[in-house]
């Protein structure tokens, strides 16, 4: 954080040409070029690289289809309701862990283990379950980021600074008053983490299980481009896809003041 | 403080956790058995475990265990090597790691996982899929921490390099690399968790492979008790896995 | 209040039984129970703090000086004998009492402003209103342009200056500090010293100060406490009789030199005793 902090300052002193920047220009310009060259070439497969025209085609071909942004929002509707499902229920559960020694004791070592396991192996299970529409892609979405946000709560309960405690008891403060002016804002960085952390692994989970079984979603585009063997397509979907999680990422960072000193 | 007083009996916690997990896994036995539950939804524990010499010898577990256990090696090999390098390279020139830290670090955070139909057409339906798939997915926490355990290394450490007029590639393997070692190790334990999820996860997506393919194989097929019982087994080697790095992390960093 | 006060404290029989006392110890005693048997971290303790005294208490580490602390304050319950503030007997956080941590302990997501006024805010004073208040008091600990900075912005001492303006806000009878600036350097804890002299004089606030530095001690104190090493018994009470207002200029004067040796004199017994128990390493830090 504190480097991205850096990087921002050196770039307001010397707005346009800072030798990072031109790295930066160069680095880019670099790889372009070498990407039209091989894709000229045609030392790989057919269309495996194609032209930067192709893809940039591509894009502007997707962004402007309606059928686009339908398959978008149900993807999104899907990672939202994970989120929500599995952030409500992380949160619940990271509150007791860590507000009571003993159940942290007794089951967080399940969530800490089972945390890292790869979730997609129970898609079959989902399918089982919720059937093959929308609902087992939130079940796995809900899954993924249920353990990161549990974790993150429960380990940020357990960091506060037990001074600001005493203060609020000096303070003679009601127990809502406690857990809303001084328990909840000390976790907010943790909270804003795991819904971050939470966040990426919902949309892995949920955009893996469409490329596996479904017939709508931004995973099913991908992999129908794959399938119809359109590369430029899948290029353009993918780069599309890394823009906004990676955007989805910085925003919700930003909101939570994780990279600056501001406030929630 | 009845409670917490609870808490620090050694054991107590654990074997309560521990029993409420037998309780749980027996109260779906006999839901299922009742009816409640249908079992050809969720098969019956008992079920699952009598699967598993089944599933062991009918389908090769322990091979198919060994196929992705080789995967996972190979792809920490290159995330090790290759990561290491180019974390010590971007903190070497300081102005390469400026221009491209922050990329590093979004790609750590993009779904990078989602390219796997794009190595399916690069490099077919083989383990060179699956490897290339889990190194780019794993490098990024290595890069990121490697730069990071090299630039946080002590001031003083530096200087007392400094006093022994050692070389820079001296001063790099005796001082810096050491210093930086445990936090490079955070970083290898990321990148190897990534790994094996990727491994695993790209293994089941394509049908091809390890414990993965089983998975798959066996939940194309219907078999329930075998699906759960192969999903019961790769969750107990990650959790192995897991915990095999933790103690060695543990074991690398400096007792403080 | 007298009456009240004379009714809780009518069993005791030492000079702490004084109707002026805003703040009385009667026989105040706190064991704790731990694997290697009780420690008696206070041991029959009688004192009294009058209305607009400045009243230091000094000791060794360890000598059960924050225990006190946490038993005025509230924040321990259970004790032995009595604590009563204005006549009230001492069983949770009392509204009278203002505490300052020796941690760190402002609040990293508030700004200045939002800080100091917290306690007003709990106190449901509308936002206007308790801005304008919070204002005059970090007008008074010197914070004025920094309303709207995070703590992070601020040094070490501008801190600790946040704490104690959002305490004096809550306007207590009683400000109890617990060694508020053992943080921070010896330059920065002396002028501090002088802000706090500053605000004394200003609102005649009853003080009770926990302190480990006699300079600090001396330099601020009407009357000072010393405490014995385990288990923390009275071991003296000196007047400080050097003039008011004062300044950190007094440090330099003969008058105080003598004060200091005095002290030093009783404590280092104590702190020699804790040394070599092998409980005093942050006891150097006394004899500075």
């Amino acid at each position: 954080m504190a480097e991205t902090g850096r990087l921002r300052q050196a770039a307001i002193t010397s707005p346009l040409l800072s030798p990072v920047t031109l790295v930066r220009l160069a680095i880019i310009a670099g790889v372009l070029v070498l990407w039209e060259t091989i894709a000229a070439s045609g030392w790989l497969y057919r269309d495996v690289v194609p032209s930067l025209l192709a893809i940039g085609r591509a894009i502007i071909a997707l962004l402007s289809s309606p059928e686009y942004y339908w398959h978008l929002g149900v993807t999104a509707g899907e990672i939202g309701a994970a989120l929500t499902i599995g952030g409500l229920s992380g949160l619940l559960v990271g509150l007791v862990l860590g507000g009571s020694r003993f159940m942290g004791k007794a089951f967080e070592p399940y969530l800490y283990y089972l945390g890292p396991t790869p979730k997609i192996i129970f898609f079959p299970i989902m399918i089982m379950w919720f059937g093959v529409g929308p609902a087992s892609k939130v079940a796995l979405g809900t899954m993924s980021c249920f353990f990161p946000i549990a974790l993150s709560v429960a380990a940020g309960m357990r960091q506060i600074d037990p001074v600001l405690i005493r203060v609020g008891r000096s303070f003679r403060l009601k127990q809502w008053q406690m857990a809303w002016k001084i328990y909840l804002p000390a976790m907010r960085h943790p909270i804003i983490n795991g819904v971050r952390l939470g966040l990426g692994v919902a949309l892995i989970g949920t955009l893996l299980a469409e490329t596996k079984l479904s017939n709508r979603g931004i995973g099913f585009l991908i992999i129908q481009a794959y399938s119809l063997f359109d590369m430029p397509r899948m290029y353009a979907m993918l780069i599309v896809l890394f823009i906004l999680s990676i955007g989805a990422n910085a925003l919700i960072g930003r909101l939570g003041g994780l990279d600056s000193i501001k406030r929630l | 403080m009845n409670r917490s007083a609870l808490a620090r009996i050694p054991g107590l916690p654990a074997l309560f956790g521990f029993g409420c997990l037998v309780v749980s896994i027996l109260a779906f036995e006999i839901l299922i058995r009742a009816g409640v539950i249908n079992r050809f939804i969720v098969p019956m524990p008992s079920q699952i475990a009598a699967s598993f010499e089944r599933v062991i010898i009918e389908e090769h577990l322990l091979e198919r265990f060994v196929l992705t256990f080789k995967e996972c090696f190979y792809a920490a090999i290159l995330i090790t090597l290759v990561g290491v390098s180019l974390g010590a390279l971007l903190h070497r020139v300081d102005l390469l790691r400026r221009a491209t830290e922050t990329w590093v670090a979004a790609a750590a955070s993009a779904p990078t996982v989602l390219m796997y139909p794009l190595f399916l057409v690069i490099f077919g339906r083989s383990s060179t899929t699956i490897i290339m798939m889990a190194f780019v997915a794993g490098l990024p926490p290595v890069i990121l921490k490697t730069i990071e355990g090299l630039s946080g290394t002590r001031r003083v450490l530096i200087n007392v390099g400094r006093s022994f007029n050692l070389t820079q590639s001296q001063m790099f393997w005796k001082i810096l690399f050491p210093a930086a070692m445990p936090t490079i190790f955070v970083g290898l334990k990321l990148g190897l968790i990534f790994t094996l999820i990727n491994v695993v996860g790209v293994e089941f997506l394509i049908n091809f492979g390890g414990l993965g393919q089983l998975i798959n194989d066996l939940a194309e097929r219907y078999d329930l008790p075998g699906t759960y019982a192969a999903i019961c087994f790769v969750i107990l080697v990650s959790v192995v896995f897991f915990v095999v790095i933790e103690r060695i992390e543990r074991w690398l960093r400096p007792a403080d | 209040m007298s009456v009240a006060s004379m009714a809780t404290t009518h069993t005791a029989k030492t000079s702490a039984q004084d109707s002026a006392g805003l703040l009385v110890l009667d026989d105040l005693s706190k064991r704790f129970p731990t694997p290697e048997g009780t420690v008696v971290a206070v041991d029959h303790v009688s004192l009294s703090v009058k209305q607009g005294e400045f009243f230091s208490v000094i000791g060794p580490s360890g000598c059960g000086k924050s225990t006190l602390f946490n038993v005025i304050g509230g924040l321990i319950s259970e004790y032995e004998g009595n604590v009563t503030v204005a006549g009230e007997r001492i069983t949770g956080p009392h509204p009278s009492v203002g505490m300052v941590f020796q941690e760190e302990s402002t609040f990293p997501w508030r700004t200045v402003i939002e800080n100091v006024s917290f306690p007003l805010e709990i106190e449901g004073m509308p936002k206007a209103k308790r801005y304008e208040k919070a204002r005059h008091f970090i007008h008074m600990v010197g914070l004025d342009g920094f309303e709207n900075r995070y703590p992070s912005e601020l040094s070490g001492g501008m801190r600790q200056r946040v704490s104690l303006a959002r305490t004096l806000a809550s306007e207590p009878k009683i400000l109890l500090m617990d060694e508020p600036f053992a943080a921070l350097d010896e330059q920065t804890r002396l002028l501090l010293g002088d802000k706090v002299l500053q605000i004394q004089e200003e609102l005649k606030q009853t003080t009770m100060l926990i302190t480990h530095n006699i300079t600090e001690a001396v330099q601020l104190s009407d009357r000072i406490m010393v405490m014995t090493y385990r288990p923390g018994k009275v071991k003296r009470v000196v007047d400080i009789n050097l003039p008011r207002p004062r300044t950190s200029e007094i440090v330099g004067s003969d008058a105080f030199g003598h004060y200091v040796a005095q002290i030093w004199t009783d404590l280092r017994e104590e702190a020699s005793r804790g040394l070599t128990e092998d409980e005093g390493r942050r006891v150097t830090r006394a004899t500075r």
